[in-house]
Protein backbone atom coordinates (compact mmCIF):
# COMPACT_ATOMS: atom_id res chain seq x y z
CA UNK A 1 0.00 0.00 0.00
CA UNK A 2 2.86 2.50 1.06
CA UNK A 3 5.03 1.47 -1.84
CA UNK A 4 1.83 1.74 -4.60
CA UNK A 5 2.08 5.79 -2.90
CA UNK A 6 5.59 5.98 -3.74
CA UNK A 7 5.11 4.50 -7.48
CA UNK A 8 2.01 6.59 -7.98
CA UNK A 9 3.64 10.00 -7.41
CA UNK A 10 6.27 8.65 -9.71
CA UNK A 11 8.91 7.82 -7.31
CA UNK A 12 11.10 5.27 -9.36
CA UNK A 13 13.83 2.32 -7.87
CA UNK A 14 11.68 2.01 -5.21
CA UNK A 15 13.30 -0.55 -2.38
CA UNK A 16 12.08 -2.04 1.18
CA UNK A 17 15.70 -2.01 2.27
CA UNK A 18 15.51 -2.77 5.79
CA UNK A 19 12.16 -4.24 7.51
CA UNK A 20 12.27 -5.40 11.32
CA UNK A 21 9.36 -6.56 13.37
CA UNK A 22 8.39 -3.93 15.72
CA UNK A 23 6.37 -5.18 19.20
CA UNK A 24 5.01 -4.31 22.37
CA UNK A 25 8.66 -4.10 24.18
CA UNK A 26 10.10 -2.07 20.95
CA UNK A 27 7.51 0.35 21.64
CA UNK A 28 8.34 0.69 25.47
CA UNK A 29 11.27 2.29 24.98
CA UNK A 30 9.44 5.29 23.59
CA UNK A 31 8.34 8.10 26.03
CA UNK A 32 5.60 8.83 23.87
CA UNK A 33 3.56 6.03 25.79
CA UNK A 34 2.43 5.55 29.09
CA UNK A 35 2.76 2.45 31.15
CA UNK A 36 -1.16 2.61 30.99
CA UNK A 37 -1.45 2.46 27.45
CA UNK A 38 0.97 -0.12 26.79
CA UNK A 39 -1.34 -2.34 29.67
CA UNK A 40 -4.34 -1.49 27.27
CA UNK A 41 -2.27 -2.39 24.23
CA UNK A 42 -1.37 -5.62 25.77
CA UNK A 43 -4.92 -7.17 26.24
CA UNK A 44 -6.09 -4.86 23.42
CA UNK A 45 -3.99 -7.60 21.12
CA UNK A 46 -3.84 -11.38 20.44
CA UNK A 47 -0.40 -12.40 22.18
CA UNK A 48 0.97 -13.46 18.97
CA UNK A 49 0.89 -10.21 17.76
CA UNK A 50 3.13 -8.84 20.67
CA UNK A 51 6.57 -9.07 19.33
CA UNK A 52 4.90 -8.24 15.77
CA UNK A 53 2.24 -5.23 16.37
CA UNK A 54 3.81 -3.71 13.27
CA UNK A 55 7.03 -3.43 11.03
CA UNK A 56 9.31 -0.93 10.85
CA UNK A 57 10.68 -0.34 7.44
CA UNK A 58 13.49 1.92 5.16
CA UNK A 59 12.55 2.74 1.60
CA UNK A 60 14.47 4.65 -0.35
CA UNK A 61 13.71 5.55 -4.06
CA UNK A 62 14.67 8.37 -6.40
CA UNK A 63 13.20 11.18 -8.62
CA UNK A 64 13.32 10.35 -12.65
CA UNK A 65 16.17 12.53 -14.23
CA UNK A 66 14.21 13.58 -16.82
CA UNK B 1 -6.04 7.32 10.78
CA UNK B 2 -9.66 7.06 8.93
CA UNK B 3 -10.79 7.50 13.01
CA UNK B 4 -9.73 10.50 13.46
CA UNK B 5 -9.94 14.11 11.31
CA UNK B 6 -7.02 15.66 9.70
CA UNK B 7 -7.12 18.51 12.50
CA UNK B 8 -7.81 16.40 14.71
CA UNK B 9 -4.99 14.19 14.09
CA UNK B 10 -2.64 17.11 13.54
CA UNK B 11 -3.92 18.59 17.19
CA UNK B 12 -3.17 15.20 19.30
CA UNK B 13 0.35 14.61 17.51
CA UNK B 14 1.43 18.19 18.32
CA UNK B 15 0.19 17.50 21.74
CA UNK B 16 2.08 14.50 22.17
CA UNK B 17 5.05 15.50 20.94
CA UNK B 18 5.47 19.18 22.09
CA UNK B 19 5.31 17.37 25.76
CA UNK B 20 7.60 14.53 24.96
CA UNK B 21 10.64 14.51 28.21
CA UNK B 22 13.55 12.98 27.11
CA UNK B 23 13.80 10.02 29.15
CA UNK B 24 17.51 7.90 28.49
CA UNK B 25 18.48 7.12 24.86
CA UNK B 26 17.03 3.51 24.63
CA UNK B 27 15.53 4.12 21.40
CA UNK B 28 18.04 6.25 20.12
CA UNK B 29 20.52 3.38 20.97
CA UNK B 30 18.29 0.84 19.07
CA UNK B 31 19.09 2.43 15.79
CA UNK B 32 22.59 4.53 16.17
CA UNK B 33 25.74 3.51 16.07
CA UNK B 34 27.51 4.84 19.94
CA UNK B 35 30.15 6.77 17.60
CA UNK B 36 27.22 8.70 15.70
CA UNK B 37 25.65 9.42 18.77
CA UNK B 38 28.83 10.46 20.67
CA UNK B 39 28.65 13.55 18.03
CA UNK B 40 25.22 14.83 18.99
CA UNK B 41 24.02 16.31 21.62
CA UNK B 42 22.67 14.40 24.64
CA UNK B 43 18.75 15.74 24.67
CA UNK B 44 18.68 15.37 21.38
CA UNK B 45 19.94 11.27 21.42
CA UNK B 46 17.59 11.01 24.54
CA UNK B 47 14.61 12.87 22.17
CA UNK B 48 15.18 10.26 19.42
CA UNK B 49 11.96 9.41 18.16
CA UNK B 50 12.19 7.49 15.06
CA UNK B 51 11.99 3.77 14.43
CA UNK B 52 15.27 3.28 11.98
CA UNK B 53 18.02 5.28 10.55
CA UNK B 54 17.24 6.58 7.03
CA UNK B 55 20.48 8.32 6.88
CA UNK B 56 22.32 5.04 6.92
CA UNK B 57 20.70 4.45 3.23
CA UNK B 58 20.55 8.13 2.14
CA UNK B 59 24.48 7.67 0.62
CA UNK B 60 24.95 11.62 1.61
CA UNK B 61 27.49 13.23 -0.14
CA UNK B 62 29.54 16.46 0.59
CA UNK B 63 27.74 19.28 -0.45
CA UNK B 64 23.94 18.41 -1.08
CA UNK B 65 21.07 19.75 0.65
CA UNK B 66 19.24 17.71 2.67
CA UNK B 67 15.51 17.56 4.07
CA UNK B 68 14.45 16.10 7.31
CA UNK B 69 10.59 15.59 7.07
CA UNK B 70 9.06 15.69 10.91
CA UNK B 71 12.84 16.83 12.27
CA UNK B 72 11.67 16.11 15.88
CA UNK B 73 14.62 17.40 18.43
CA UNK B 74 16.72 16.97 15.35
CA UNK B 75 18.66 13.80 15.84
CA UNK B 76 18.83 12.94 11.53
CA UNK B 77 18.72 16.66 10.66
CA UNK B 78 22.48 16.71 12.68
CA UNK B 79 23.67 13.70 11.34
CA UNK B 80 22.92 14.91 7.70
CA UNK B 81 24.55 18.12 8.63
CA UNK B 82 27.34 16.04 9.68
CA UNK B 83 27.78 13.91 6.58
CA UNK B 84 27.33 16.68 3.94
CA UNK B 85 29.71 18.96 5.80
CA UNK B 86 30.13 22.60 5.59
CA UNK B 87 29.79 23.24 2.01
CA UNK B 88 25.88 21.11 2.00
CA UNK B 89 22.61 21.83 4.12
CA UNK B 90 20.25 20.02 6.48
CA UNK B 91 16.63 21.53 6.73
CA UNK B 92 14.74 20.30 9.71
CA UNK B 93 11.05 20.54 8.99
CA UNK B 94 8.75 20.25 11.70
CA UNK B 95 4.59 21.40 12.41
CA UNK B 96 5.45 21.39 16.48
CA UNK B 97 7.11 24.53 17.76
CA UNK B 98 8.71 23.07 20.99
CA UNK B 99 10.47 20.86 18.41
CA UNK B 100 11.79 23.76 15.93
CA UNK B 101 13.39 25.02 19.05
CA UNK B 102 14.98 21.74 20.19
CA UNK B 103 16.16 20.99 16.90
CA UNK B 104 17.50 24.78 16.30
CA UNK B 105 19.39 24.72 19.90
CA UNK B 106 21.04 21.44 19.22
CA UNK B 107 22.42 22.64 16.16
CA UNK B 108 23.67 25.53 17.84
CA UNK B 109 25.26 23.31 20.82
CA UNK B 110 26.87 21.09 17.90
CA UNK B 111 28.03 23.82 16.50
CA UNK B 112 26.85 23.23 13.13
CA UNK B 113 25.99 26.12 11.11
CA UNK B 114 24.63 24.21 8.15
CA UNK B 115 21.67 23.47 10.21
CA UNK B 116 18.13 25.27 8.85
CA UNK B 117 15.01 24.76 10.82
CA UNK B 118 11.68 25.63 9.57
CA UNK B 119 8.17 25.04 11.05
CA UNK B 120 5.57 23.94 8.99
CA UNK B 121 3.56 21.00 7.70
CA UNK B 122 5.48 18.01 5.93
CA UNK B 123 2.17 18.21 3.09
CA UNK B 124 2.74 21.77 2.45
CA UNK B 125 6.63 21.68 2.06
CA UNK B 126 7.79 25.73 2.64
CA UNK B 127 10.83 25.23 0.05
CA UNK B 128 10.91 25.82 -3.72
CA UNK B 129 10.47 22.96 -6.36
CA UNK B 130 13.60 21.25 -7.25
CA UNK B 131 15.55 22.36 -4.03
CA UNK B 132 16.34 19.10 -2.17
CA UNK B 133 18.92 16.40 -3.48
CA UNK B 134 17.59 14.28 -0.95
CA UNK B 135 14.45 14.14 1.54
CA UNK B 136 14.76 11.72 4.54
CA UNK B 137 12.32 11.13 7.14
CA UNK B 138 11.90 8.86 10.47
CA UNK B 139 8.96 7.42 11.89
CA UNK B 140 6.67 10.89 10.25
CA UNK B 141 5.06 9.54 6.83
CA UNK B 142 2.73 7.34 9.52
CA UNK B 143 0.89 10.15 11.21
CA UNK B 144 0.06 11.89 8.56
CA UNK B 145 -3.93 11.32 7.33
CA UNK B 146 -2.55 12.99 3.51
CA UNK B 147 0.19 10.49 2.77
CA UNK B 148 -0.03 10.56 -0.93
CA UNK B 149 0.28 14.25 -0.50
CA UNK B 150 3.18 14.46 1.57
CA UNK B 151 4.89 12.32 -1.19
CA UNK B 152 3.67 14.57 -3.58
CA UNK B 153 5.40 17.24 -2.43
CA UNK B 154 8.34 15.32 -1.73
CA UNK B 155 8.46 15.10 -5.55
CA UNK B 156 8.03 18.43 -5.54
CA UNK B 157 10.92 20.00 -3.92
CA UNK B 158 13.52 17.28 -4.84
CA UNK B 159 16.05 17.87 -7.73
CA UNK B 160 15.93 15.55 -11.00
CA UNK B 161 17.85 12.31 -9.42
CA UNK B 162 16.85 13.52 -5.82
CA UNK B 163 16.86 10.90 -3.57
CA UNK B 164 14.56 9.57 -0.62
CA UNK B 165 15.16 7.59 2.43
CA UNK B 166 12.04 6.98 4.79
CA UNK B 167 11.68 4.79 7.63
CA UNK B 168 8.64 4.36 9.03
CA UNK B 169 6.34 1.51 10.71
CA UNK B 170 3.77 -0.48 8.22
CA UNK B 171 1.23 -2.97 9.54
CA UNK B 172 0.97 -6.17 8.17
CA UNK B 173 -2.43 -7.46 9.69
CA UNK B 174 -4.92 -4.38 10.62
CA UNK B 175 -5.03 -3.67 14.17
CA UNK B 176 -8.36 -4.09 16.46
CA UNK B 177 -11.00 -1.37 16.22
CA UNK B 178 -10.42 -0.28 19.92
CA UNK B 179 -6.62 0.46 19.35
CA UNK B 180 -7.33 2.17 15.90
CA UNK B 181 -9.44 4.36 18.01
CA UNK B 182 -7.00 5.47 20.59
CA UNK B 183 -5.30 8.90 20.82
CA UNK B 184 -2.51 7.49 22.19
CA UNK B 185 -1.98 4.98 19.00
CA UNK B 186 -2.20 7.68 17.10
CA UNK B 187 0.51 9.87 18.29
CA UNK B 188 2.86 6.65 18.10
Amino acid sequence: MLLKKFFNVGLEDIAVVERKPFGLADLARYPLFTKEFLAFLRNAMPVHRHEELVFSIVITAHKPFA
Amino acid sequence: MGYFREGDARAIIREAYGQVQADGATVAEAFYAPQELARIPREAVELALGVGHPIRHASLRPGEVVLDLGCGAGIDTLLAALAVGPGGRAIGLDMTPEMVERTRRHAAAAGLANVEVREGLIEEIPLPDASVDVVVSNGVLNLSTRKSRVLAETMRVLKPGGRVSLSDLVLIETLPEEVLKSPAALAG
